[in-house]
């Protein structure tokens, strides 16, 4: 269970606070995920539940990050980086440029770790399977498309054996092929009991995958619930979201009169 | 080490034979030896043609006149000075060369870390020599931006010049945005994390580069110690 | 104001390295029409735009735009009639200033003075950056920095655009704003070629779709053709789906609904038979 309990987040440096009063939990094997519009605190909220906040950035934290009920305060970011793994959107960028084959590359964060030779192996394998790129261990990470670069970079985060996921836009950078391998790898997770944050334009995704939605706005919560009532909540539009296409679609037929239900 | 015994041994033969033996047998043996001797002769040209020239005219106490070229004369002293200079520019560029050609970094820097090498110093000798193909891939992109925005590099020099800033503005700027992404990520990855990280595996060293190894420093002190007595 | 055409005949172009990107490409685009260029990765499609303002020449065959061969003709020349905007806004940004950033691409054109400054004040309003005129560009967020490389192409002035994929990374306000700008500039009659894996997008804003794949154009014609049920099987060779839309009249058997409104009129149409 990953809890962030009333905190409050400001940049180091700025004069307002990019994140207040959020209160959000995800437990093992949910999906959660955060809707918003750009610039809305998304990216704030991920950095802060992966610790990189203020661990790595600096900045201002008010409130407590809990994994498991354990106060995360003052641990270093070592420690995190074991229990919460965390993928951004720019799929290159997370690329350590040091290694030579995918299967290196995944190694890497589990090498840091200290983790046994031979068990670093067998995690590596395990998440290289797990999603379904084992057969692209021995190329060249730097040579992938983006949506294969960015299975590779959760792979890494997969063998380092986190308990939760933070995702914060994994597939806005990505080409439709892309978005497909990504969320269909992203669906298998959550069937095998990794507990999700992913912060997403693409509210289909989301429809798709997450149990629980929560709208951010201008650094708060303002909407959170299941995504059958979020997604469709009229209030998204304001909010700078575009709900996902059949709901879109819905509301058009009805809008022109039409008593017509879309198949799903 | 080979570039280092070029320099102390004197004269013309020594420095040629380091070159055949230490430069070109090892790079006819991995395979490189063309583009060994395409890369050493660019990269060492302009040194090469200003150290002949320099040396050719203006050598001091140069006696023999060769030829005159009009208020410049070319002595053989000046000459036989020169082919010296350029033979210990061959040992050290093919030296140089063949390193950089035959050790792949990862390689080189796992090799480092399983000696005791911090990790982090490590990584960014490793990051930096891979950064360098990205970063030029990266500059070609911004330098096509820019010239789809009317940025004119193919006028005169005044013109070239102005474009500077666009195009090392990006590569700065976008290359220093990244670094902090990148940072993040690698902290992210536990790199930070104190003591030993577990190595995948180590770099084969077998008895042969042992034996080179070890065989290079001796031949240095060897050459050292004769070029101090004076036997060289 | 009359856009640029610009016609591509038997165009082909290798990669240095021997990869062919482009293989016998016959495009001819009129003068302010609004076309979409779409396919998988490595279909040709960044590359094709990229002969249009001479960035990069044909192997073979030959490019004109406004009736000038690009062969012979300086980029620098052909950007003051082809303005293209990069996916990547931070291999462009380099000023300090959002609006030093904008000021670069019509300066170089040959602006000054009350023109320029009317040019700059005219493309930031169309991002919606009007009140970021001094703020560093990277203070800005990711969409909004697109943003600003759209406003700074916009600010050329030139009588053809072209975008490469425009909305990834955008949120629905940012995709909004990009609808907005090209049916201005299409109003005004300037050409707006646009390279995009949003087919929603695609065929809500552009009148013609050209389908790329391995190099070539294996079909060319009106979004709503395009997307049409009969043409599922080309669209997935290369990767593609039709939008949501098109999906959901196949499903209904309502003939080709390409668009949202496409769709709802559709279903209009079959309620009152």
């Amino acid at each position: 269970m990953l809890t962030l309990e009333s905190v409050a987040y400001r940049y180091a440096g700025a004069s307002r606070t990019s994140l207040r009063d959020i209160d959000l939990s995800v437990a093992d094997a949910e999906v959660v995920g955060v809707v918003g519009a750009s610039e809305s605190g998304k990216t704030t909220l991920a950095l802060v539940a992966s610790g990189l906040a203020p661990r790595s950035i600096g900045g201002q934290l008010d409130g407590r990050l809990l994994i498991d009920g354990e106060d995360m305060s003052g641990r270093p970011m070592h420690e995190l980086a074991a229990r919460v793994g965390i993928c951004f959107q720019n799929p290159f960028t997370q690329l350590s440029q040091v290694a030579d084959t995918v299967f290196e590359e995944v190694a890497f964060g589990a090498l840091n770790l200290g983790v046994d030779r031979l068990d670093v192996v067998r995690r590596t394998s395990e998440a290289l399977d797990g999603l379904g790129i084992g057969d692209l261990a021995a190329r060249d990470p730097r040579r992938l498309s983006g949506g294969q670069v960015q299975l590779v970079a959760l792979a890494g985060l997969l063998a380092m054996r986190p308990r939760h996921l933070v995702l914060d836009e994994p597939t806005a950078q990505l080409d439709p092929e892309g978005k497909q391998l990504v969320g269909d790898a992203l669906a298998g997770l959550a069937a095998a009991g990794t507990g999700l944050l992913i912060t997403e334009h693409d509210t289909d995704l989301l429809a798709r995958l997450c149990s629980r939605v929560v709208a951010l706005d201008s650094g708060g919560i303002t909407l959170s619930g299941t995504p059958a009532a979020v997604l469709a909540d009229p209030r998204l539009d304001e909010l700078g979201v575009e709900p996902p296409a059949r709901i879109r679609l819905q509301r058009a037929v009805d809008a022109a009169g039409l008593k017509i239900e879309l198949p799903a | 080490m080979t570039a280092a015994a070029a320099v102390v041994l004197g004269g013309v033969f020594w420095p040629l034979m380091i070159v055949a033996v230490a430069v070109l047998l090892p790079a006819a043996a991995a395979g490189v030896l063309p583009t060994l001797l395409r890369y050493s002769i660019l990269f060492s040209l302009p040194l090469a043609v200003s150290a002949l020239v320099v040396n050719l005219f203006f050598y001091p106490g140069g006696q023999t006149v060769l030829f005159q070229l009009g208020p410049i004369t070319a002595t053989a002293e000046g000459f036989a000075f020169a082919v010296e200079i350029l033979a210990r520019i061959a040992a050290l560029s093919g030296a140089i060369t063949l390193f950089y050609l035959t050790t792949k970094p990862s390689e080189l820097v796992l090799d480092l870390e399983r000696r005791g090498v911090p990790p982090r110093l490590a990584f960014v000798v490793n990051a930096s020599v891979q950064t360098v193909p990205a970063m030029a891939e990266r500059a070609q992109t911004i330098v096509d931006a820019q010239r789809a925005r009317g940025l004119d590099t193919q006028g005169g020099l005044f013109n070239r010049l102005r474009g500077i800033v666009p195009i090392v503005g990006p590569v700065m700027l976008g290359s220093i945005a990244e670094v902090e992404e990148r940072s993040m990520v690698l902290e992210a990855r536990a790199f930070t994390r104190p003591g030993r990280r577990s190595l995948l595996w180590s770099p084969p060293d077998d008895g042969v580069q042992r034996l080179a190894r070890w065989g290079l420093a001796a031949g240095l002190l060897v050459v050292i110690g004769a070029r101090a007595v004076g036997a060289l | 104001m009359t856009g640029t055409a610009i016609e591509c005949h038997g165009l082909v172009f290798d990669y240095p390295g021997g990869v062919r990107a482009l293989d016998g490409v016959d495009l001819v685009i009129r003068a302010g029409e609004r076309v979409a260029i779409v396919g998988q990765n490595g279909s040709g499609k960044t590359t094709l735009v990229r002969h249009f303002n001479g960035l990069l020449r044909p192997t073979r065959g030959d490019v004109i735009v406004g009736g000038h061969d690009t062969r012979q003709t300086r980029i620098a020349q052909l950007a003051a009639q082809v303005a293209l905007a990069f996916q990547d806004p931070d291999r462009q940004i380099f000023a300090g200033s959002v609006e030093a950033e904008v000021s670069f691409g019509p300066r170089n054109l040959g602006l000054r003075g009350s023109d320029l400054q009317q040019a700059v004040t005219s493309a930031l309003e169309s991002v919606g950056l009007s009140g970021e005129r001094r703020t560093n560009p990277y203070d800005l967020g990711y969409s909004r920095r697109k943003l600003l490389t759209i406003a700074s192409v916009l600010a050329m002035r030139t009588r053809a655009i072209v975008f490469d994929e425009p909305t990834t990374g955008q949120d629905a306000r940012g995709v909004r704003t990009l609808r907005a700008i090209v049916d201005r500039l299409a109003a005004e009659g300037r050409t707006v070629i646009c390279v995009s894996h949003d087919l929603r997008f695609v065929a809500e804003s552009f009148e013609r779709v050209v389908v790329m794949r391995q190099g070539r154009i294996i079909l060319d014609a009106s979004p709503d053709v395009v997307f049409a049920e009969s043409n599922e099987d080309a669209l997935r060779s290369t990767n593609l789906q039709p939008p949501y839309a098109a999906r959901v009249g196949a499903q209904l058997g309502l003939g080709s609904t390409y668009t949202d409104r496409a769709l709802v009129h559709a279903l209009q149409l079959h309620t009152r038979s």
